[in-house]
């Protein structure tokens, strides 16, 4: 093993990468590649694209399960810490001053314009993310059921989603262990 | 007060708990929250999505922190961001040293394989419930519906950055304003 990595370091790092992250969790991964791999050298492409591939495995936003992960790795739980204190750095701060500054321009016709049309942008964009979740996640009929049944759940009742979120587990491990079993025989 | 810190606390180490797929997966926890509390509306957290997508950071992090800012201010923003983020923390460092064990096995993928759709649907009800809020209940219907139906097939035909969505629908209000 190399030279430990520095704490200080681990953390500006990932400050360096939460500034330059804007809109969505996708785009976390080549921000680290480069920062991490190429840059810095702490890990490589391989080991890189396992951690992002356990980060979407777990519960919690990707870029700070893969910070977590990644600091882990480099410098264990004091690196973990690091590494989210400066991916939430700047995500933290410019909403703080955002959202102290905004109030006093809330009532202005024209920011109020202006909100109107974003109002309209943000469903948009949730359903482009809608549209990319469900490539990746809806494949086959048992699927599609899934969805509906939660869909249907989550609009017509007010069944908390974090019930709803507790119940899929054991249906997805029953439902597989079914196929499997019928697989097998 | 400190019946608000463990409402808080109660909120967001669910979201940190049981979202799966990112920063817009945790939209169906923050609209829970407008059922319970007075903390911000349905229409306040359009507006804090579309501030969340243009500022730095993972989205997640952003609207938490400003639901925490709506609930009080920049402590109750830190408690906030700090509830959401402790359950990753706490799994990341138990997970981390299994890494491809914990990846390939058969009941981690048989749960993500239910939790996937899952969590797809419950995004599908928060653009459904922000659909009738911000489309069919926009203060100018025919504004609301051409711009909508604008963006919607740009967003199917090409791949544009968030940002550019945001802007465009910025200037557009604006111009709706200044041409009224």
């Amino acid at each position: 093993m190399e030279k430990e990595v520095n704490i200080t370091d681990i953390f500006l790092a990932f400050l360096k990468a939460g500034l330059i992250l804007l809109g969505g969790g996708y785009i976390i991964l080549p921000i680290l590649q480069s920062e991490i791999v190429d840059k810095r050298k702490w890990l490589t492409s391989e080991e890189l694209t396992d951690y992002y591939a356990l980060s979407q495995s777990l519960p919690g936003l990707i870029a700070i399960n893969i910070s977590i992960l990644v600091g882990y790795k480099l410098r264990g739980k004091w690196g973990a810490i690091a590494g989210v204190l400066g991916i939430t750095f700047f995500a933290f701060w410019a909403i703080v001053i955002f959202s102290s500054v905004f109030t006093q321009f809330a009532s202005n016709k024209y920011v109020q314009g202006a909100f109107l049309g974003i109002g309209i942008a943000v469903v948009v964009l949730i359903i482009s993310a809608v549209r990319e979740m469900w490539n990746k996640a809806v494949k086959g009929f048992d699927s599609i059921v899934l969805f509906i049944l939660a869909f249907l759940i989550m609009l017509n009742t007010d069944i908390s989603p974090a019930v709803v979120i507790i119940s899929a587990i054991p249906i997805g491990i029953l439902w597989n262990l079914i196929k499997q079993r019928r697989m097998n025989d | 007060m400190i019946n608000l810190y463990l409402c808080l606390f109660k909120e967001f180490i669910q979201i940190g708990l049981f979202s799966f797929g990112g920063g817009y997966a945790t939209l169906p926890f923050l609209f829970d929250i407008t059922k319970h509390y007075s903390w911000y509306s349905p229409q306040e957290l359009t507006q804090m999505i579309a501030v969340a997508t243009i500022t730095p950071g993972p989205v997640g992090i952003n609207v938490a922190t400003y639901a925490g800012m709506k609930a009080g201010g920049v402590l109750t923003a830190l408690f906030a961001t700090f509830s959401e983020v402790l359950p990753a923390l706490i799994i990341g460092i138990l997970v981390a040293k299994l890494l491809k064990k914990f990846s390939d096995n058969f009941y981690v993928q048989s749960a993500l394989w239910a939790l996937k759709p899952v969590s797809c649907a419950l995004l599908s009800v928060v653009a459904v419930n922000l659909f009738k809020q911000n489309i069919i209940h926009c203060a100018n219907i025919a504004f609301g519906w051409s711009l909508f139906s604008m963006l919607l097939l740009v967003s199917l035909l090409r791949n544009k950055d968030p940002l550019w969505y945001i802007s465009i629908s910025a200037i557009a209000g604006i111009m709706l304003i200044l041409l009224a």
